[in-house]
Order: structure tokens, then sequence, then C-alpha cells
């Protein structure tokens, strides 16, 4: 390649590269620094160091020049990430904007991005429940996408190790389908939600649950994230700035600087990662082209083991980007399947309504997570008439409000004392389940690229007759819950989102059991090139209704001990 | 106090809270809004008159004593669509004869009370023809509002604002809860 660095090869070589310093990345990279390999993590975007780099952290509301507001002119110029809800005008420096990497939407896709050290660990909702073999044993069960190679009981281990290191605060619920972990204590429901969970129990039995929903916060246990540097979340809920405390789980606060202290670790930023080196000779990837993102200079790294970890959809572009004459269509991609069996979780429906009991009461302080309703639909036995399920989100809210119908001394004073008691306000949303398809699809755009001479990736995923038929139950049994619960003013809504606004994208490279139906066998290994691991979204068979992130640390730090057995 | 010595503890064992630098108001975009949005001084005089009859001074600031017309402007200019700003623009210039229709005055003439009157009944206006007015008075109302709440004097020496908010609690009673009456 042209413009190789004078350095000498041996410069550049490492024993273990992984691509993406997000939240799989910096996982990946923790277990292996940890055991003594020498790691390169490559990031494409800036660095962002823990605190340093949080520029608006400990800004108070009037210091923002539009009170927190985008501007109309960044909204015009990024409709994309200005539908996603935490891009505001205190975290907006840490989303990437529409312009600067543009993608093709075949159909309509919200691809939300953060390019930076930590990525979306960032910005992410801090939701993390563990699967079940509920979920593993899906795809086979209801006969869509292939089986999934591995069992909950070979992951639970590996749940264990990442929660106990992350912190994650919760209950011990003991449900079946949304396993108990390693929990510190949790946050307390108030008194609306518990007055639900109890209407729940008494209307659906042991049949339907609302608890709380497990957080990667920091709750307990302070010596142990003292090692770390973290301390106890301060529920400030301002997390997606960057939280000068580590009290939730980031890739800047927690794996990254953990991986730094041992030595081994060589954190890259501004290295566009173009392709992966696969030696035709040795059989084996050896490296990965990176080009510098301010200088556009080429350069080449090589290792033993490669982890991508780019996030789901780069992750499919870099291995799609990958071509060789062994591999003219992708690393690893001899069954035409690398970017194919796309999924997410769709999100289109909520539900919210008024609750006239227990107004004598209201809530005081913050709280970094809220109610949580595992999946009932199709767990235990197919019963409807729709695939799968969905869980969903639910809290109940209070406060003070003020008079604001006049104006002058008597609107000055309802404002500086707000005292009027509205009921309480519920809400939920829907987390679907949605079922990988062969049509639901990324691919290189054959002309297209960006900046840096890399395909622009196309995307082509949409919702299909299941999705509609699982908003119609969401909303119809969402409904009958709040109406037996006592709840009024019940309203409905369905966005009608783009899919991507969920930020929960997967698969293209999928695990399977069969090359010739998978990318990725049970230790998340490229079955046509083993020295390559995917661990990030990307590997996702199936979607499941659970937020990912902690599934995607988990198969991480797994992947990363059976490499090393390797080495 | 204790809350904050807390921080400082904590901020003591994640190896230092920095401090940064407040994003100020910056002059520059007071102007471009002046410019963009063609305010003259009248007006900006106008418009921080209308914001203190929505908003007055007494025991506390008022409006304009927290500069709330740059506030109000900038926002304008800088969150809301084309068409909103032209119609804000409309509404604001044709505020001045609507005041001298009803009242025989122009609103800097009037009496506080009178000042109220004008205000209210334009944001009451029905009439297609005050479509412009009403929406100028109601977008000023609202920024006027959230450009006084959340102003630093407030949020320092009226109602502290706390970066922490202490820990959940699901179940207080609303009258165990204490606050003293803040005067206007």
């Amino acid at each position: 390649m042209a413009n190789l660095n004078i350095n000498a090869k041996q410069d550049r070589t490492y024993q273990a590269i992984v691509i993406g310093s997000g939240i799989s990345g910096s996982w990946a990279a923790k277990e292996l620094c940890e055991h003594g390999v020498k790691t390169l993590v490559l990031e494409r975007g800036k660095d962002v160091k823990h605190i340093k780099d949080y520029p608006t952290t400990n800004m108070l509301p009037y210091e923002f020049e539009h009170r927190g507001q985008i501007t109309e002119e960044v909204r015009k110029e990024n409709p994309v990430v200005s539908r996603c809800y935490a891009f505001r005008e205190d975290a907006q420096h840490f989303f990437v904007k529409d312009q600067e990497h543009p993608y093709v939407q075949e159909k309509p896709f919200d691809w939300i991005r953060g390019y930076q050290v930590g990525g979306k660990s960032l910005l992410w909702a801090r939701q993390v429940q563990r699967w079940s073999d509920f979920d593993f044993e899906g795809p086979a069960r209801d006969g869509f996408a292939v089986d999934w190679p591995i069992r909950y009981k070979e992951l639970a281990p590996w749940y264990s190790h990442v929660e106990k290191f992350a912190g994650v605060s919760g209950n011990l619920d003991g449900l079946p389908q949304l396993p108990d972990g390693e929990f510190l204590p949790g946050y307390p429901l108030n008194v609306v939600e518990k007055h639900f969970q109890a209407q729940m129990k008494k209307h659906y039995g042991d049949s339907r649950h609302m608890i709380l929903a497990r957080c990667a916060h920091i709750n307990g246990n302070f010596d142990y994230y003292a090692q770390q540097g973290r301390a106890k979340c301060q529920s400030r809920n301002l997390c997606q700035r960057g939280c000068p405390f580590g009290g939730y789980f980031s890739a800047n606060s927690s794996t990254l600087p953990w991986a730094e202290k041992t030595g081994n670790l060589t954190l890259r930023p501004d290295s566009v990662v173009h392709s992966i080196i696969y030696d035709e000779e040795k059989g084996k990837a050896t490296g990965v082209r990176v080009i510098d993102r301010l200088s556009k200079e080429m350069e080449e790294f090589y290792a033993d083991v490669i982890f991508v970890n780019a996030a789901a959809l780069n992750t499919n572009l870099i291995l799609l980007n990958s071509t060789s004459n062994r591999f003219p269509n992708g690393l690893g991609n001899d069954n035409g399947l690398l970017g194919k069996y796309v999924a997410f979780h769709n999100y289109r429906a909520g539900v919210s309504a008024d609750y006239e009991g227990h107004l004598e009461y209201t809530t005081q302080g913050g709280r970094p997570t809220s109610g949580y309703f595992p999946r009932f639909r199709n767990v235990f036995k197919q019963e409807t008439d729709f695939l799968r399920g969905y869980a969903a989100g639910f809290s109940a809210n209070r406060g003070p409000y003020a008079d604001q119908s006049g104006i002058g001394m008597e609107l000055k004073e309802n404002i500086l004392n707000p005292d009027k008691w509205g009921p309480w306000r519920i809400g939920s949303h829907m987390m679907g389940e949605t079922i990988p398809k062969e049509s639901g699809y990324v691919a290189l755009d054959s002309n297209l690229k960006d900046e840096w001479g890399i395909p622009q990736l196309r995307v082509n995923v949409d919702y299909d007759d299941n999705d509609e038929k699982m908003i119609k139950d969401y909303l119809e049994q969402m409904t009958e819950m709040f109406d037996k619960a006592g709840f009024t003013n019940i309203r409905t809504r369905d966005d009608h989102r783009a899919p991507g606004l969920d930020i929960h994208e997967m698969g293209g490279v999928r695990m399977g059991k069969d090359p010739k139906t998978s990318l990725l066998n049970a230790d998340n290994q490229l079955h046509a090139v083993p020295n390559v691991y995917v661990t990030d979204g990307a590997s996702m068979t199936s979607t499941a209704t659970q937020n990912p992130s902690l599934t995607y640390m988990a198969f991480a730090a797994r992947a990363a001990h059976h490499a090393m057995k390797n080495m | 106090m204790k809350r904050r010595d807390a921080l400082r503890n904590l901020a003591l064992i994640t190896g230092g809270l920095v401090l940064v630098p407040s994003c100020d108001f910056s002059k520059k975009d007071i102007l471009a809004a002046y410019d963009k949005l063609k305010v003259s001084s009248d007006m900006k005089q106008l418009l921080a008159e209308i914001a203190d009859t929505i908003i007055p001074s007494g025991e506390t600031k008022g409006a304009s004593d927290l500069e709330v017309q740059d506030f109000i402007l900038v926002m304008v200019n800088d969150c809301m669509d084309e068409d909103a700003q032209k119609s804000f623009t409309k509404g604001f210039k044709s505020f001045e004869n609507y005041t001298i229709n009803k009242t025989g005055n122009k609103f800097g003439q009037l009496e506080p009370s009178q000042q109220e009157e004008v205000v209210l009944s334009g944001l009451q206006e029905e009439d297609e023809d005050y479509i412009d007015l009403r929406g100028f008075l109601g977008t000023t109302k609202r920024f006027t509002i959230q450009g006084f709440l959340l102003s630093e004097y407030m949020q320092t020496e009226v109602k502290p604002y706390s970066l922490i908010p202490g820990d959940y609690q699901g179940e207080v009673l609303i009258s165990s809860l204490k606050s003293e009456k803040i005067n206007g």
C-alpha cells in the first residue's frame, strides 16, 4: 500500500487489534490487556478522556445559550440525528452529524452514531436486562433465522463477570424470562408504580410482571468501584454529558482506563479502519488498513487476533469492504449472507394515562431508571397471531406545576411558587422483537464514497406484518392493563418512526452452528477466518426484547478469553 | 451546603471535577439576532417593556433586569423556523398600532395596569386578523417565562439549582413538604 509509515513493521505489530472503543470493543480490550496481551484499540473518532473531555458535564441550565434546545440551523442540517431524544444542546458534540458521514437509505433508517473514544457508551440509556433461553431458543422454536449456537448457561457466567465490573443495580425478581444477576441495591419504585405492580399481580397472577428496570449505575459496593475511580451515581440524570463520578458504566470511565493501567493498551483515536488484511498463504487475517481521520494517509497494523467491534452496521461495512481473491464478497462471506438478516427493536408505540389515586403523595430526588415489563407474550408457548413479543418501559411521575394563564405579578408569583398538583402521569413505551429476514440488509454502494474513500453503506430495513400486529397487541394489552389499574385518560400513540431510532440495530454477521447459513461460530469467530472475532450487535442471530448492550459485553469478554486460550 | 461538601469529597475520589467555563451569552449572537430580525433600538425597548409587563420587577428582579428581551430574540432567531420568525416579526411590528387603536397611546406611555390589559387582550384575540400579533405575544410570553426561570439570577440567588438532586423517594406526603413563599 502507498503511504506506509516509515516505522518498522515490528512497531506496528501487536498481539491483538480491537476495532472500536465502545461498549463491546472496550470490553474485549480490557480482558485482553488484563491478561497480558499487547492490544491496539483503533477508534475512528477523536479521543474523549474521562472527565477532562466532558465539556458540558457541570454546566448549569442558564449556561446553555438555548437552554438545551437544538438550533433550527442544526436541526435542518441534521434531520436524522435531530430525531434522537438525547441529541440536545448539552450532548450534541458526542453525536455524528448527518452530513459528515452520509449513508444511503433505500428505506428510511435513522442511523444514530457516536464516533469518539467510548462511542455510544457515553450516550446509552444504561438499561441492562439479561437474555434467557426463551430468547436463545426463540429462532429454533418459532422457525425463523437460524438456531443460536449457544444457550443461556454458556453466557450466564459472562453476564455475571461483566455485571460485577460494570456495576448493575436491580432487584432479584426470580423471573425465568429475565434471569437475575449480580445486582447492587435497586432504586425504589414510587407509590403509584407499586400500586400498578400490585394490580398486575391481582389481575394477571404470575403471568405478567412490572419490575424495577436493571441499570448500569453504581448503587453499592463503593470500595470496589473506587478501584476504577468511580463513585456512587448521584441521580443527576445528565448521563449523556459524560459523568464526572463514573456513576454509570461507560468505556471511558471504566473498561478503557482499566485496560490502560495494565500498560498493555495502545489506544489510537482518529483511526478509520478501511479493511482487514487477509493473507492467502497463511489462510488468516494478519492486520488492518487504517486511514488517518485527519491526514487521510493509510497505514497498516498487524496482529494475530482481530476483534471487530465497530458497532453493528459499521462492523458489516468493514467486513464487506475487506475483499481479497479468497473473499471477493467480503471477509468470511462464503455463503453470501454477510450484511443480511439485519433487524432492530420496534419502538414505535407508547401509551400514556393519568391516575387520580394516591394524590396525597409525590416524589423527590432523582433516579436513573424506571419500571420495566419483561416480555409476557408467547414466552412459554405460542399464543397470538404474531411471533415473539415485546417488553415495555413503565413509569409514573408527579410534580407541582404553576398556573401560567395570567401575566404580571400574578404570573410571576405563580411561577416562583408552583403549587398546583395534577394527577399522576403514567407512561409506557414498547420494545418489540423484530424478526431478522434476508430482505433486511446492508450493502456497500458501488459508487458513493465517504470523505476517506470508503464506500457508503446502503441500508434497507423495514417493519413487517408481524411488527404491525405486535404494535396493535401492545396498544390493546397496555390499554387493558392501565384500565384494570384504574388509570384514566388513556392515550395510545404510534409515531411511525423509522427503524434505527431505537439504536438497537443488530445482525448481518450472525452467529450459528452451520457455516452454510451463518458467519460466526459459537465463539464469535468467523467460520472461515477464525482469528477474526465479531462481538458487537452485528453478531446477533435474533434480537430478543432486552436492551442488547449487556449481551454484547458478555459476548466480548467471553470471546476474548476464547482467543487467549488459543494464543 | 452538606450536599456541596459531599460533592467535593466525591470529586476527590473521582480524581477531581473539572470546572468548566460557562458558555457566555454571546454578544455576537445577540447582535446577529437584532440584525436578522431587523429589530431597531426602539423595538428592543418595546420588547423589554412587554417582557416587563409579563414579568415585572418587584421584590425580585423582573424580565428586563435580566435582559430577557435579548434571550427572546436569540431564541426566535436561532430556534424557530423562517415562517415562525416572519410571523413573529409581523406581529411585533403590528403591536404598537394595536396598542394605539386600543388605548390611543403608545405602549410606553401607558400605566402598568393599562399595559397589562393590552398584552392580555392581545393574547386573547381570536380574530384571524390578529393571528400574528397573538402569536408574537404568545412566543414572547413563553420565552419570557423560560428566560426568567432559567436565568443565572434565578438559578443562583432565588431558587438555586442543584446539580445533585438527592436520593429518590417515591412516597412523599405533599403535606410534609415545606416551602417558603418567594415574593414576586
